[in-house]
């Protein structure tokens, strides 16, 4: 009898166990949904969204997931015409995509932008008033902040990025970037270009930059994501996913999934900080 | 049954040859069809300046065009001398081992995505420039030309050689017999009897200079100026279509997309149909 | 005499001198993915922790391999060719053969803007194809492998018709009149006389065209070429592919051994176009040696 009871007591307690796991389990919401998401847009968000992909995937292969890239407005684009459940884009959307495609705006993770020189540059900190006069060509030799007797070698983003608008924003105070200044697709390819010109200067996403390229210090404050996170780093940008009208059950799914606190360590891993 | 079937069999080639027809036609009128608009608003004004800077309202284009003009002549006139001297080697030496795993070479080359030829050039060709000529980043027309020329290259030796193994045959026999070498041969038979495979292939690879992207978008720099020497940087209207593109599609910048492509468009059928004439000119008069 | 022969000399020396540097160019290319990609190149990169046979099988999903891309790619080429092929020698055989002069000047003209089209406007084109037929007919469609592979086609197309027209053109009027001496019908003629004449011409155009195809990143990227998708199971799934997977690592990478595999992956890349040149070439090999005492 009391072996019995016992039996029926562990027998309990396992099945609470297995309940509880299952509801801290975050990937349960995708247990009965099947279907595919497809997903464009921001090419920064890829290797998050692969990430969630993967997990849910694995978990549930009833569950297709598609991701492209393209850049934030090819996101737009294909989400307002339906071509796709989400559009990623790496800036807020403006008032005429909005008003257009009726689209609707979830952030998930902050990214800062820095300025980087290469890594043997002599110069490590420079003031907001440095960047805004190197960018717009009225300083073109590095002595005069500091640095070598080299002329400098501007690179700057293409227009269509997001990390080009927040930099222009919040440290150019939207003044003029010099027209001579090379420009540069992707923060790969920035990351490549001043990595090998040792008189370079460019910004790029915090969440790209390694060994290769060094960071300034710009007005005191070192760029990182912890400092962007806090404000103490006033250059950021959050990043964007966005549907057309409300999602259906799947994509609210994958949405929530990707603001959970589940996929902080993979947007962590990546190099960006996560909005809580 | 024979005659049944001929007719068939043509009737099925025509009906391949509309399909395919029918395909540019689609093509060309989808292109006009969404570039219609921006014809008949008052924006194409704005487009046709010299100035681009669309956080200041400049949206002009045409540094691009010559950008792009720039570009696609300097590196087919850097590639045109190599692509003759390949292929009189190929020429002055068919049937060895030597030609032979030259052609493989220039084969293989058509299959290198474009893209590696930038991501390469970026890391052994942009750091030699930047030393030798010390002035600037490396990212220049002249890096770009020399990457797209190496890029034209099989292209315009491929079809030139094809022009030439089909000239071959008897009017190799004859100049032989004439006891001229086969440098000569080439240079004086080949050459002149394939002319208009040379045009051809001049103009096969002129346009795919023009049209691409990849090359320019990595290795001409972007600047939106009007270079003043071989060592500016400069952005070509290729490049613009695939840095904009990403845009917000709303704005005047997004527009001056589907402008540039049109503009690439109107280039190379220009150049296309001057060429045509051209040829039928040379041909009437060696007639 | 003196003069012939320096000529000589200096033609030939500048023909030397173009196609060593051409080789040279091309080895420092394979040398410098070779010395950045090889670390990279193991089964890793391909099937990163499934096991190749599971894989191969497709009993269990790749995630961060690039062997999805590696199918989608070798689909890509062989269905853009399966299209491209038969019409492209359709419409240049029509052209040679059959067309009259005034038309085929116009068409000669068509097929040459088209060959002129940058990929990028005929990646626009396969992008606004798909807005339309949404609007029309099937409000489902979205861009996927069958997309890709028509604008791949038309990107293509022009390649043959004019290698296979040019071809033909070219086969020397008395080897011609072979044909209807023979008591041939025109198609007979073309079918077993001019086609295999010309067959070293045209299979060139048809290995420029799998080139074009296998390395083409702009026309993909917007008609249904995704970072990933999983092995492509029908016409109207999204695919990966080989050229877009490096661009995304060009633009993208975060780490040196990221940029690395993207060198390994380029190498695939070079290895999967150079099989598919020695099956045509070895196809082409057969054909013309059946025929070599015409030519």
């Amino acid at each position: 009898m009391r072996k019995i009871a016992i039996a029926v007591s562990a027998l309990l307690l396992m099945f609470f166990m297995i309940c509880s796991v299952q509801a801290a389990d975050p990937l349960v919401s995708f247990a009965h949904l099947k279907g595919t998401i497809e997903i464009a847009g921001g090419t920064a968000h890829i290797p998050v969204m692969k990430d969630a992909a993967r997990a849910i995937m694995t978990y549930n292969p009833n569950i297709r997931i598609n991701i492209a890239g393209g850049g934030s407005g090819v996101g737009v684009q294909k989400v307002g015409e339906g071509l796709v459940d989400i559009g990623n884009t790496g800036r807020a959307l403006s008032e005429a995509e909005i008003s257009r495609y009726g689209l609707k705006s979830y952030p998930f993770a902050m990214d800062g932008v820095a300025v980087i020189v290469h890594p043997s540059n002599p110069v490590t900190q420079l003031s907001a008033e440095q960047v805004r006069q190197i960018f717009s060509g009225q300083i073109s030799k590095w002595d005069a902040v500091k640095g070598t007797s080299d002329d400098i070698h501007l690179f700057t983003r293409d227009e269509a990025s997001g990390t080009r608008e927040v930099f222009w924003k919040k440290v150019l105070n939207k003044g003029s970037i010099a027209t001579r200044a090379d420009v540069v697709p992707s923060n790969g390819a920035m990351k490549t270009a001043v990595a090998q010109d040792k008189d370079a200067i460019g910004y790029m996403s915090i969440g790209y930059v390694d060994d290769s390229v060094k960071t300034v210090v710009l007005d005191g404050v070192p760029a990182t994501q912890e400092n962007a996170l806090s404000g103490k780093y006033p250059v950021a940008r959050k990043l964007y996913m966005n549907t057309k009208g409300d999602p259906t059950p799947l994509v609210k799914a994958f949405i929530a999934y990707i603001q959970s606190p589940a996929a902080e360590p993979m947007i962590r891993k990546h190099g960006f900080d996560p909005i809580k | 049954m024979t005659l049944r079937r001929e007719w068939w069999i043509q009737k099925g080639l025509l009906a391949a040859t509309l399909t395919s027809v029918a395909a540019i036609f689609l093509l060309l009128f989808l292109l006009l069809y969404f570039s219609f608009p921006l014809l008949f608003s008052g924006d194409l004004k704005q487009l046709f300046s010299w100035r681009w800077n669309p956080f200041e309202g400049h949206y002009g284009i045409l540094p691009m065009m010559l950008g792009t003009l720039l570009l696609s002549i300097l590196s087919t006139v850097m590639a045109f001398p190599a692509a003759l001297g390949i292929c009189a080697f190929i020429y002055t030496h068919r049937n060895s081992c030597l030609s032979r795993l030259l052609l493989l070479v220039v084969h293989v080359m058509t299959s290198i995505p474009t893209v590696i030829y930038g991501f390469v050039s970026v890391f052994i060709l942009v750091p030699p420039m930047r030393r030798i000529f010390a002035a600037g980043a490396g990212f220049c027309l002249l890096t770009a030309a020399l990457t797209l020329g190496l890029l034209i290259l099989p292209t315009i030796v491929l079809v030139f050689h094809a022009y030439l193994t089909q000239a071959g045959g008897s009017l190799r026999a004859v100049s032989e017999s004439l006891g001229l070498t086969p440098m000569e041969q080439f240079c004086f038979v080949m050459l002149p009897s394939a002319s208009r495979g040379l045009v051809s292939a001049l103009i096969l690879g002129f346009c795919r200079a023009v049209g691409d992207a990849m090359i320019p978008l990595m290795l001409a720099g972007n600047a939106a100026q009007i270079p003043a020497s071989f060592l500016d940087s400069i952005r070509t209207l290729s490049a613009h279509v695939a840095l904009v593109l990403a845009t917000d599609s709303q704005s005047m910048a997004y527009q001056s997309v589907f402008a540039s492509g049109l503009l690439l468009f109107v280039m190379i059928a220009m150049v296309t149909a001057l060429a045509h004439h051209l040829n039928r000119n040379m041909l009437s008069r060696c007639r | 005499m003196p003069v012939r022969r320096i000529s000589n000399r200096v033609l030939s020396g500048f023909a030397w001198i173009a196609s060593a540097g051409l080789c040279l160019t091309m080895l420092t290319l394979i040398g410098f993915l070779m010395k950045r990609g090889m670390t990279a190149l193991n089964a890793k990169l391909f099937f990163d922790n499934v096991p190749w046979t599971a894989a191969v099988l497709g009993r269990q999903p790749v995630f961060d391999g690039i062997w999805p891309a590696v199918v989608g790619s070798f689909y890509l080429i062989v269905l853009a060719s399966l299209i491209a092929v038969p019409l492209g020698m359709a419409t240049g055989i029509t052209l040679s053969e059959y067309a009259s002069p005034n038309i085929r000047r116009w068409i000669s003209l068509a097929v040459d803007i088209l060959a002129g089209t940058p990929s990028i406007i005929m990646g626009l084109f396969g992008f606004t194809i798909i807005l339309l037929l949404r609007k029309t007919l099937l409000p489902q469609a979205r861009t996927c492998l069958l997309l890709s592979a028509v604008c791949i086609a038309l990107l293509i197309l022009p390649y043959i018709i004019r290698v296979t027209q040019n071809s033909l053109e070219a086969v020397l009027p008395h080897i011609r009149l072979i044909g209807p001496s023979c008591g041939f019908t025109q198609w007979q003629t073309i079918c077993y006389l001019l086609l295999p004449l010309s067959s070293r011409g045209i299979l060139s155009g048809v290995i420029l065209g799998i080139g074009r195809a296998a390395e083409d990143t702009a026309v993909i990227m917007l008609t249904g070429v995704v970072a990933q998708a999983g092995i492509p199971q029908r016409l109207w799934d999204k695919f990966e592919a080989i050229p877009f997977h490096i661009y995304c690592v060009a633009a993208e990478y975060q780490s040196v051994r990221q940029l690395d595999a993207g060198f390994g992956s380029a190498l695939i890349l070079l290895a999967i176009t150079g099989i598919l040149f020695l099956a045509v070439t070895f196809l082409q090999r057969v054909v013309v040696t059946r025929y070599e005492i015409l030519s």
